[in-house]
Formats: structure tokens, C-alpha cells, sequence
């Protein structure tokens, strides 16, 4: 039955699609080409529609599984990750920015909650709520410049008129300062940072704002001298020159570098600094801030980066008398007979902390002294707190 | 099966160098100039180009001989090739994403912009307007690929420095780029007459 | 977006999204084969009559599609319609043909044609559709005979095959480079940053234009 229809309907169809195609719709005419063809067999028709047609539904079905096998689970919860991130796909985590750390702390077990420097603990807590891992302290870093060397401190050895960028000026027999250790100040640091946290100073030197460092990393990369570091923000006293040059060298290119002349190691009392080919590097683990070096070094190298120091105030009530603060002062700022209340001397007092470390009584406070120090007069008024 | 392999490697340093196809034949110069501002996003888009462009060529050759010669359907050409590369770069977008996360972040993001470039369909339409068997396609596929590599970091490497370059106000962006593909493409015609065609 | 004001689309289409000079976009052919203004000139009708149909097309069943596989049915239409422009040059310009015949079969690969069907055509009625590509493919064509003027001229002293700069009975070619694809490259370059450059003159632009796609 059904072959009987089919061997009817089958020129039919043919006939009809021959007279649609070769008689109503209009000829071209266009001949004189040997392709052209004036009869358009139903067959060509039919074998296009249906090669198509068949492409079709191979290229549907083949993707449809593709699809379907393929299927990337989204976890919600990487989506709050991300809501946490600052978002500035700085890259300072490793990961291939924001969305990149997000996947990679919710998927991986292994991936620490606080590798994102701009968020700091804030963020690490947060991501350590979504993700039920454990939040562990991060030290705060901060990005630090290596070269106190400004224009007016050092020399150089010709002058440069190109392209006003560290990078090009480095390819000019690598820049024109005299100490090839040294910062170039031509601001390319300054232009790598995402956060706006770098400012050139009148002198050509890049000025790192603390508050706004997040220590992401890029003026690091950006530097072609090599002159910023980054390191962890409490060790504020930092030997900054990377001069490897002999004292007389460095002395003769630039007036603040480092001449290795080791005042600094005899000075101080962790014995955290070494020197090492004609450079001074502080051990930061063992380093205790007192600040003592910056004092003793003869050419200034030595850069304290807390601008106020704190001085130790004894509470007099409290004090027992028990004499330990003054054995550890460096300065021997602080006096007094065993059994009575010690006084420190604001003069000779630098702010180190290490007697507040000691004291068993908790009798003393380092506080900033108020706007008007006074000079000479150790007036017991309250002090501003820290 | 008898393979012409003069032929064959003529075909392959004809389409790298001196029938480059974006120095001579101008072909593939919207992703040109999109992706190579930085050097890293053009060495990308090479390798994502030259792989796409090996299994598309390879896959539209198959077709073509096997399907669309034996009926003489090559007025479907257009129509066919594009949507063979659409559908291809789509399953390897989606199977990418599972498989291979990481390639993926690095270099999925071209395999969207290659879909509309000329030259992914290009070579497929040279090699069926010339009846090129199996090894001349690959030979021009993999010619063409490499081809359009060196010329995105060619590019890339001077429009790096570019950047420090005073350029004026009017010609910042793409006329100078343009200039400086002229300039490019002026070395290039060094290379015709190497070998004649 | 039913902007039904013809002569605001109409304006666009030529100057304000130029897609050549202002867009940079489809720039594969604007350089390949402006080499004559013949050659321009067709690619630009060829371009005109594709756009003009596709966004007809698009336009008239832009309710029938689902949108999860609107791209890759675009690219259907605008396969087809280039097809049959392929086809009907290639009998009826055989010549031309001969240099062209890739670039128009590329005309597919066109990113002017495919985002107007999307951004346009796909959500305007069919009259609008229809103005929108022919003034884009209008100002294609502008784009691409402007630039084979200058490089004909410059290059072989004639337009549109016929000898203008003749010296002493022999044809004079002033700058034959502007031939070649450096001189494509070059022409482009100034052309654009010229078209840039009167732009922050006379009209307060940016003129730093062109998305490089």
C-alpha cells in the first residue's frame, strides 16, 4: 500500500518541483559561463536540502551531547567568593584574577583562604566563612623602595633625554645614574600600580603610600632595577640602598648609600644585621624595630619608616621598682634605685619598645608624645595614646 | 596515492611567507590589530589559531571531498564551511571548559573572536577552489597558521614600544598601526620571487 | 529599539558608524581589493546587496527565531545571501571575478553584516531593517571607492581603467607602491587618520576612533 502512494507521489513530487523551480521562478539568463546551467535537475534540489539538512542535525545532536556531557557545575558559593574579592585582577594570588582565586579557593582544598593581598583579613575571614576553612593570620606586607638616592643624593653619569620610562631608560647602557644598583625615578613604578599607592617626591623617588599598598606585587615586576621588595609591613627599619659597589664607590655615586662600614652590626643588639658583598641586609626574623641603626649609620642608609616614634611612659603607680627595663634599654634612657618608681628620659628614649616587653609589671606604655614635645622637660601629663 | 611532496612544501612556505595572509593576501586584520597590543594575548591567539585552523581545514577538506564534490553540491561551499568551524569551535569551547580549566582561562576567550575570522575560512575555500588533496590542505593549513603566528608577534613586539612612542593625536590607535603593517608588509615583498608558484 | 526616523539611520549608516572608517570593522577587504576603483566599487555593491538582504531577511522573521539559536542562523541567511551574490558575480563579472573571487565569498565572515542583523535588524520592522543596511552598505561602498581613488590614482595615474595622468603619450605612475599591499596598508593608515584628524577639527570628536574590530 504504502510502496503504491510512494511510487505515485515520488515523479509527482519531482514534476512539481521541477515546474517551480525551472518555470516560475525567472531564468537568469546569464549563459555565456560553461558552469551555467539552464535546467535545474529536482535531484540537485533535493540532495542540497537534504545534505544539509543532515549536517544539521549531526552538528545539533553532536553538540547537544557535547553539551550535555561537558556540563561545568557552577558552585554558588564561587560566586560569594568573588562578591568578597576587591575585583581588581591584580594578580598578586597566583591566580588568573579575581574569579580565577574564587574557583580556585572553593574547588581545591588545598588553596589557603588568604593569599589575597588587597583584601587582607577582612576578605581572608569572609572567604574563611564561605569556605569553612581556617582563616590564618597573614602578615601584612608592604611594598618598600630599596634607594634613597634622589636626585639631589646621587649622580649620574650622562644625561638622558629619551623616553621618560625606567624601562627605556634602562636600555641606554642601563640608565644614567651613576650606581647601577639604584632607583631611576623615572616613574614606571608609579604608572604599575593598580591602587594608586605610589607618588614620585620632588627628589625622583617613588613615595609608597601604607595605606593604600596592598602589596599586590606589580611595581615588584615593573622595576627594571629591581629596587622595590616587598616585605612584611611591621619591620619597619630597612637598610635602603641595594648598592653592591665598595664603600669608596658608593660614597663617591651617591651620598645616602650603604658603605658596608658595619656600624650598623656592632650596634645592634639582636645582632640581626650581616653584611654581605658590600651590602648591609637586616635578618628581619630576628630584627626587634628598635630603631638603633638608623641612628649610628654614618651615611644615613638606613631608613626608619615609623614616622613618630613612640615614647615609653613608666606609670609611677604601678612601677615596682624592679629595675629590668633599664638593663634592657640600649640607651640607657631610663633611671631609677631598685625599689622606687624609674623615669624615662624622653631625650635619650627611641621608641623601641623593648622595656614595655619586660616589664612584669605592665608598668610602662609607649605613647606618642603630644604635638608639642617639650623639649628637655619630661612633664608627666598624659600622653596621647598609640 | 601518489603525493607530490615539492608540491606540497611549496604550498606550505608560499602561505607562511610569501603569500602571508595578512602581509599579502590582507586576510584575518580584524583580530590582528585586536590582539596584538600585547604581546601575551598574541602568542595566544597563535596557538589557539594554528589548532583550530589544522583540525578546521582537516574536517572541511573531508567534507568537501566526500560529500560535497561526489553530488556537486560546491554551491553549498560558503554555507557548509562556516558552520563546520562554528559547530567545531563550539564543542571545543564547551569541552575545553571541563577538560582543561586553566588552557582554558588562558585561551578561551580567542576562540570566539576566531569563529568570524577570514582566514579560518579562507584556507578551506583556496583548498576546495584548487582541488588540493589531503597533504596540500594541511600544508597550507599549517602554512597559514604559522604564517599569521609570526606576523601577531611581529606586531606585537612593535606596537609594545610603540606605546612610548609620541605618536600624533589623530593617528593614535589603528591608522598607525596600519602604517606600520604597510611598513611590515613592505619587508615582506622581499620574499616574492623565492619560489614560483 | 524602533527608531523609525529614516534619515537619522540613514546618516549613521555613512557617517557617524561608518563601518570602515569610524567602526573599523571588516577591514579584510577595504584594503585587498581596493586596488582599483572597479574593484571597489563592486565589492561595495556586492557588500550593499548582501546587507540590504540579510537585515530584510533577519527583519521579516525576527519573531520565528528562537533566540538561543539566532547567531547561528544569521549566519544561515547571511551564508546563503552570499552565495547567490557569489554565484551571480561570478557569471556576470567573470573578469573581476577573477582577482575578487575570495573576498567576496569572505563577505560571510563580515562582522558588520552579522552585528547589524543583531543589533538591528532583529529587533526593527522590515522598511527601517532595510534602510539601516542599505546605508551601511552604503557607506561601505562610499568608504571603498574613496579608497581606490587614492590608490589608483596614485598608483597607476588612471580610474576606473581609464589613463588620466598621461605625460607625453606615455601613462605616468606616480607611486606604483600604492598598489602593492603595503601601499593598501598605508592608504588605510592615512586615510583613517586623516578622517580622524577633521573629525576633532571640525565636529569636536574624540578621533581617536577605530575598535580595532
Amino acid at each position: 500500500m504504502v510502496e503504491q502512494i510512494a511510487h505515485i507521489m515520488t515523479p509527482l513530487f519531482h514534476r512539481m518541483l521541477d515546474i517551480v523551480v525551472n518555470r516560475l521562478i525567472p531564468q537568469a539568463g546569464v549563459g555565456g559561463s560553461t558552469e551555467a546551467v539552464e535546467y535545474v535537475a529536482p535531484k540537485t534540489i533535493l540532495l542540497a536540502v537534504g545534505v544539509l539538512a543532515a549536517l544539521g542535525i549531526l552538528f545539533g545532536v553532536a553538540l547537544a551531547i557535547v553539551a550535555a556531557r561537558f556540563v561545568v557545575k557552577v558552585d554558588p558559593k564561587v560566586e560569594q567568593v568573588r562578591e568578597t574579592l576587591p575585583g581588581a585582577n591584580c594578580g598578586a594570588c597566583g591566580f588568573a584574577g579575581c574569579m580565577g582565586y574564587a574557583e580556585a579557593v572553593v574547588g581545591n582544598p588545598d588553596v589557603a583562604v588568604n593569599m589575597c593581598a588587597p583584601g587582607k583579613s577582612a576578605v581572608a575571614e569572609k572567604i574563611a566563612e564561605i569556605t569553612g576553612k581556617r582563616a590564618e593570620k597573614i602578615e601584612p606586607k608592604i611594598a618598600r623602595v630599596f634607594c634613597q638616592g634622589g636626585a639631589s643624593l646621587s649622580r649620574r653619569r650622562f644625561i638622558y633625554s629619551g623616553v621618560m620610562d625606567c624601562t627605556a631608560a634602562v636600555l641606554a647602557a642601563g640608565g644614567d645614574k651613576s650606581c647601577e644598583f639604584g632607583c631611576l625615578g623615572y616613574g614606571t613604578c608609579m604608572r604599575a600600580c593598580p591602587f594608586d599607592a605610589i607618588t614620585m617626591s620632588a627628589d625622583n623617588l617613588p613615595l609608597i603610600h601604607p595605606d593604600k599598598c596592598t602589596a599586590c606585587g606589580k611595581c615588584v615586576a615593573a622595576c627594571p632595577k629591581q629596587v622595590i621588595e616587598l616585605a612584611q609591613a611591621s619591620k619597619a627599619v630597612v637598610i635602603s640602598c641595594h648598592s653592591r659597589d665598595k664603600g669608596a664607590d658608593t660614597k663617591k655615586k651617591c651620598q645616602v648609600g650603604c658603605i658596608a662600614c658595619g656600624m650598623c652590626v656592632r650596634t645592634c643588639p639582636v645582632e640581626a644585621i650581616k653584611i654581605d658583598n658590600n651590602l648591609a641586609r637586616i635578618d628581619h626574623g630576628k630584627c626587634i624595630v628598635c630603631g638603633l641603626c638608623v641612628k649610628k649609620c654614618p651615611t644615613s642608609a638606613i631608613k626608619d619608616h615609623i614616622p613618630l616614634r613612640p615614647k615609653a611612659f613608666i606609670d609611677p603607680a604601678q612601677c615596682a621598682g624592679i629595675d629590668v627595663c633599664a638593663k634592657v634599654c640600649p640607651v640607657n634612657a631610663i633611671t631609677g634605685d631598685l625599689r622606687s618608681a624609674h623615669v624615662v628620659n624622653r631625650e635619650k628614649c627611641i621608641g623601641c619598645g623593648m622595656c614595655e616587653a619586660r616589664c612584669p609589671k605592665k608598668a610602662i606604655t609607649m605613647a606618642r608624645p603630644a604635638a608639642a614635645v617639650a623639649p628637655k622637660k619630661s612633664r608627666e601629663k598624659e600622653p596621647a595614646r598609640v | 596515492m601518489h603525493i607530490n611532496w615539492e608540491h606540497v612544501l611549496t604550498i606550505f612556505i608560499a602561505s607562511a611567507l610569501i603569500n602571508n595572509f595578512v602581509f599579502s593576501r590582507y586576510l584575518g586584520l580584524c583580530i590582528f590589530f585586536g590582539v596584538t597590543k600585547r604581546m601575551e594575548t598574541a602568542v595566544g591567539m597563535s596557538f589557539t589559531f594554528t589548532a583550530v585552523m589544522l583540525v578546521g581545514a582537516a574536517l572541511n577538506w573531508l567534507i568537501y571531498t566526500y560529500v560535497m564534490v561526489p553530488y556537486q553540491l560546491g554551491f553549498l561551499k560558503i554555507v557548509i564551511f562556516i558552520g563546520v568551524v562554528a559547530a567545531f569551535v563550539q564543542a571545543a569551547d564547551t569541552m575545553m571548559k571541563k577538560m582543561t580549566p586553566a588552557l582554558y582561562y588562558k585561551l578561551g576567550i580567542y576562540l570566539a573572536l576566531i569563529v568570524t575570522n577570514c582566514i579560518i575560512l579562507a584556507v578551506p575555500l583556496i583548498n576546495a577552489d584548487e582541488h588540493y588533496g589531503l597533504f596540500e590542505s594541511m600544508a597550507l593549513a599549517l602554512g597559514s597558521g604559522l604564517g599569521f603566528s609570526l606576523a601577531l608577534i611581529i606586531m606585537a613586539s612593535i606596537r609594545e614600544k610603540l606605546e612610548l612612542a609620541d605618536v600624533p593625536k589623530s593617528f593614535q590607535g589603528l591608522p598607525i598601526s596600519f602604517v606600520l603593517t604597510g611598513l611590515i608588509a613592505l619587508a615582506f615583498l622581499g620574499f616574492s620571487g623565492m619560489i614560483t608558484l | 529599539m524602533t527608531n523609525t526616523n529614516y534619515g537619522t539611520i540613514f546618516k549613521n549608516g555613512i557617517f557617524g558608524e561608518n563601518p570602515v572608517f569610524r567602526l573599523a570593522l571588516s577591514l579584510c577587504p577595504a584594503v585587498a581589493v581596493t586596488s582599483g576603483v572597479k574593484n571597489g566599487f563592486l565589492m561595495g555593491v556586492a557588500v550593499l546587496f548582501v546587507m540590504t538582504m540579510v537585515n530584510a531577511t533577519v527583519s521579516l522573521i525576527r519573531n520565528f527565531i528562537n533566540p538561543k539559536v539566532r547567531i547561528p542562523s544569521y549566519m544561515f541567511i547571511i551564508a546563503t545571501w552570499v552565495t547567490v551574490t557569489d554565484q551571480v558575480m561570478a557569471a556576470t563579472q567573470r573578469a573581476v571575478y577573477k582577482d575578487m573571487g575570495l573576498y567576496i565569498m569572505l563577505i560571510v565572515a563580515f562582522a558588520i553584516v552579522l552585528s547589524r542583523a543583531e543589533m538591528f535588524a532583529s529587533r526593527n520592522k522590515l522598511l527601517p531593517s532595510i534602510v539601516d543596511g542599505a546605508s551601511m552598505g552604503l557607506g561601505f561602498l562610499l568608504a571603498l571607492v574613496l579608497l581606490g581613488i587614492f590608490r589608483e590614482f596614485l598608483g597607476k595615474g588612471s580610474l576606473w581603467g581609464h589613463q588620466i595622468l598621461v605625460v607625453d603619450g606615455k601613462a605616468v605612475k606616480p607611486l606604483l607602491i600604492m598598489i602593492l599591499p603595503t601601499g593598501g596598508f598605508f592608504a588605510m593608515g592615512f586615510m583613517m587618520g586623516f578622517l580622524n584628524w577633521i573629525d576633532r577639527k571640525f565636529f569636536g570628536g574624540t578621533g581617536s576612533g577605530g575598535g580595532a574590530h
